[in-house]
């Protein structure tokens, strides 16, 4: 006990964890600090859209009773609440309150204000009965506010990168984890496994796929989930059986090498010399009914490479380390030293690809929406508000805010991600 | 190094395999049916004449094959043992893929398959009928076909029986009630059961993939079904555009961020080096669809007093004149918004790649070697330090060359620049998707050979470099 005090540095300041000194690291760098800033801002505001821009008050006394409405909506979504008698969703723009307050926006992304249609300007004339409800961005031709549906675009903005990033890194890290930590030589199996696996895989997806689409076809919907399920549930039993039944003779228990290392990464390269852009826009183009989700699933899709990558480089480092190898000398299984002990130390470079990754799918969407391609029409994204401009050159406002709303995200997720990986590694 | 080179490119084999599978998979899930769309193309320029159905459905028949729709789709077939393998013998897209929707319904096949029958016998009698009765009939018994659930198929059998007149011929309402029992033994009937039983079919070489892959392989994409043209002969006419925009933008972004590059790392941390990273930083985060926006707004209409530059692209290189310098001059106001669009970005790329591997080399002992021997500083920064840098340029002319590519996508379209990208997304729209994948496969052909470019550029640059397998 009495020489703990011989652990403090010389300096007398107490050690510090890695996560610390790299917050620290990281805090040095201002335009890093302001970017994070930036966009827990934007998060901020993609979070509290609603209330933000609306054509439902937030607070109203109508005849004797007191509403929420834009809470009332999102009861109403959810099926928790309905609209009061007589008061449908479309009706709160145009009543005579007794008392209201509005949102700071009182239009919301889809408002169609048939008084200031044809692109008035932020500067310009508005006929608004009051300066509370100008419009601080301009319209569009239909007499949207531009304001309101930039802050509708920063929701879609961040939703399509926060999906689309989920999805690439439950991909990228689960493959470049196994590929790292297994390399070419340490996954081995016996052939009795290889073949249960390669016989009931394919089996399994084609009933999973028959069972989902008759379920969705609804006249023996219950039918087709119930005889999937079982049907599934029978597989995993013969399969188990079948592997128990063939481990008894030697020739089935024999190891087989799998180089999963080599297949990930022939499969990353595979992935990276498909022009990803051009891929993105034929998938998109097939689907029948356009919508922002299917752009961000697919562009999860096409995006896990990259970490994949990075996470594959870390765990080749981290894998001939002392504690790993203590972990494995312990009889720990692969399993938990790949969960408890690899994975965590391997994550930080996976946020350094993430804020890139993140940047480069709001610049696909935005993209997208801009070409008009996979994209609903009465979604307002910042692409949409931008491809506008290009109708009427006059509507200026059109052409800037929104592309400047694009540029600072995505910049500022560059920035955050530069400043990360110099925190990480200050060498550079 | 030849055998290197040799298994590189052997590697890149399965890759286009696997796009040319994607590009085909994704044109055949593509929505519109394409023999209409072909046909419509083809016989817009006849003039409508009123052809009866039967003409009709030969001629679909006849489209169809020559579109080679009437071949099995691929070469093996993994499905339930409830399909027929010959469903494909249906060429009707809108048809085929009503009754499989019933097949996935309902699994018995030959119940499908008699109802089917009776039901197109009957569209097709139809015609036959008096004016005032086919008009009613001819587009209900149409609808039939293409229903594919029990809840559309009753109430179009319904409204037809209602929609007949009380006097109507005799056969007419037999027909009517033939296919109304027909569908009532595939609804009493059902055998979901048998669409649990997998079965792989072999289909045969002569293929719709098979004759499309050879094909592509000599260089014949097909035909556009918009305007019945080769698909090769508009891709090459749109690469002609592609490729001076791209060049020209990649030896300006090369040309101009080498010497950047090398100045930046030279002066390293002083006030001009972080300013010119600053600027740089801003270029790169800069989407080029929005400066392209921009200059399009500002710098090709009279709104703000600076017309400059022209709103529309060059439609063809012909129209340009027929002088040389004249020509060139025009071409370059054409161009130069869309080449200032794709440079700046490479240009930052580039610039900040190099500066990283220059900043790198002048660390080395060497340099302090060349620096204390006396060399001039440009001698020890260009052929020592310099020649040391160039290896990450090489691994981004391969990965800059796709980028470009897929930049000029939205640049072309937005300055009406019949190239590349204009054609894909003109032909998405259009829903002409033979050139759209052919585009896709081809794009992949070439960000492969970007590749193995950048390889045979890496064993030219640094002799160290030795392809060995270790």
């Amino acid at each position: 006990m009495i020489g703990l005090s011989r652990y403090r540095q010389p300096t007398g300041e107490r050690l510090r964890s890695p996560g610390v000194l790299f917050w620290r690291r990281f805090k040095t760098n201002q335009a890093a600090l302001w970017s994070l800033r930036f966009l827990a801002l934007l998060a901020l505001i993609a979070l509290l859209s609603d209330f933000l821009a609306n054509d439902k008050p937030l607070y109203a006394r109508y005849e004797g009773h007191t509403y929420f409405p834009v809470l009332l909506e999102y009861g109403e979504k959810l099926g928790l609440a309905s609209w009061p008698e007589g008061l449908t969703a479309d009706r709160w723009r145009t009543l005579e309150y007794d008392r209201v307050l509005w949102p700071p926006i009182p239009y919301a992304a889809n408002t169609l204000d048939n008084a200031n249609m044809n692109y008035r300007s932020p500067f310009g004339a508005q006929r608004v009965p009051s300066w509370r409800y100008r419009h601080w961005l301009g319209t569009d031709k239909i007499g949207r506010d531009v304001a309101a549906g930039m802050i509708a675009g920063a929701r879609i903005a961040l939703l399509v990168g926060f999906i689309a990033m989920s999805i690439a890194a439950s991909l990228g890290i689960f493959l470049g984890l196994i590929a790292g930590y297994y390399g070419d030589r340490g996954f081995q199996r016996s052939r009795a496994w290889l073949l249960v696996v390669v016989l009931s895989l394919p089996l399994a997806l084609f009933w999973m796929v028959v069972a989902i689409r008759g379920a969705w076809q609804q006249t023996f919907g219950d039918f087709y989930l119930l005889m999937g399920a079982s049907l599934l549930v029978g597989l995993l039993a013969v399969a188990w059986l079948l592997y128990q039944a063939l481990s008894l003779w030697p020739f089935w228990r024999k190891k087989i090498i799998l180089p999963l290392d080599t297949l990930v990464m022939r499969l990353i390269e595979i992935f990276q010399s498909i022009p990803t852009l051009l891929l993105l826009l034929g998938t998109v183009a097939v689907l029948s009914r356009p919508s922002v989700y299917y752009v961000m699933i697919i562009i999860g899709l096409l995006s896990w490479p990259t970490l994949a990558r990075f996470v594959r480089a870390e765990v080749l480092k981290i894998r001939r380390l002392n504690y790993v190898e203590a972990a494995r000398a312990l009889g720990y299984s692969d399993r938990r030293v790949l969960w408890r002990h690899v994975l965590p130390n391997a994550l930080t470079p996976v946020f350094i690809a993430l804020a890139f990754g993140f940047a480069g799918a709001v610049l696909l969407e935005a993209f997208l929406s801009f070409l008009g391609i996979g994209v609903a029409a009465e979604q307002v994204t910042w692409g949409q508000l931008l491809q506008m401009s290009r109708n009427s050159f006059s509507a200026w406002w059109l052409a800037i805010f929104p592309g400047l709303a694009i540029f600072s995200t995505v910049l500022a997720f560059n920035l955050l991600g530069e400043g990360l990986s110099n925190a990480l590694d200050p060498e550079r | 190094m030849m055998w290197f080179l040799l298994k590189r490119l052997l590697w890149f084999v399965p890759t286009l395999f696997i796009v040319s599978l994607l590009a085909f998979g994704l044109s055949k899930m593509a929505p519109g049916d394409p023999v209409e769309a072909y046909y419509s193309s083809a016989s817009s320029l006849q003039g409508g004449t009123r052809i009866d159905l039967e003409t009709q459905e030969a001629l679909y028949a006849e489209t169809a094959r020559k579109l080679d729709l009437h071949l099995p789709p691929f070469y093996v077939q993994l499905r339930s043992a409830a399909y027929p393998d010959t469903l494909y013998r249906m060429l009707h897209r809108e048809r085929r893929r009503a009754v499989r929707r019933l097949i996935a319904q309902y699994g018995n096949w030959p119940a499908i398959q008699e109802y089917y029958r009776k039901a197109k016998g009957q569209y097709l009698k139809s015609d036959q009928l008096p004016d005032s009765l086919r008009a009613v009939l001819l587009p209900q018994w149409r609808r039939l076909l293409q229903a594919d659930s029990p809840g559309q198929i009753r109430s179009r059998l319904r409204k037809m029986k209602n929609s007949l007149p009380p006097g109507a011929a005799e056969d007419i309402q037999s027909g009517l009630q033939g296919v109304a029992a027909a569908w009532q033994v595939v609804a009493d009937n059902p055998k979901p059961q048998l669409l649990y039983v997998p079965r792989l079919s072999w289909l045969g070489w002569n293929n719709q993939y098979h004759r499309w892959i050879s094909g592509f392989l000599r260089g014949d994409f097909g035909v556009s079904l918009v305007d019945g043209r080769p698909v090769q002969n508009k891709i090459w006419d749109a690469l002609k555009w592609t490729l001076t925009l791209n060049l020209a933008a990649l030896f300006l972004a090369f040309g101009l961020s080498i010497p950047l590059g090398v100045f930046s790392a030279r002066f390293r941390g002083y006030k001009r080096d972080r300013l010119l990273s600053l600027v740089l930083l801003f270029f790169y985060a800069l989407p080029s669809f929005w400066v392209a926006t921009l200059c399009l707004v500002f710098f090709t209409s009279p709104e703000y007093g600076m017309d400059w530059f022209p709103t529309l692209g060059p439609s063809s290189f012909r129209e340009l004149g027929d002088h040389f310098f004249g020509r060139l001059l025009r071409l370059a106001w054409h161009l130069t918004l869309p080449i200032f669009c794709l440079t700046y970005g490479a240009l930052a790329l580039i610039t900040r790649q190099l500066r990283g591997s220059m900043v790198e080399a002048l660390r080395q002992d060497f340099i302090r070697t060349a620096r204390a021997k006396g060399l001039p500083e440009a001698r020890v920064l260009w052929h020592h330090a310099f020649r040391n840098a160039l290896f990450p340029l090489i691994t981004l002319l391969a990965n800059v060359l796709p980028a470009l590519l897929a930049g000029s996508v939205v640049i072309e379209f937005i300055f009406n620049i019949y190239g590349m990208g204009t054609l894909t997304v003109q032909s998405i729209f259009a829903k002409d998707w033979p050139v759209v994948y052919a585009v896709l496969v081809i794009t992949a052909l070439l960000t492969v050979l970007g590749i193995f470019l950048a390889d045979l550029l890496y064993a030219w640059a640094d002799p160290r470099v030795k392809y060995t397998s270790p």
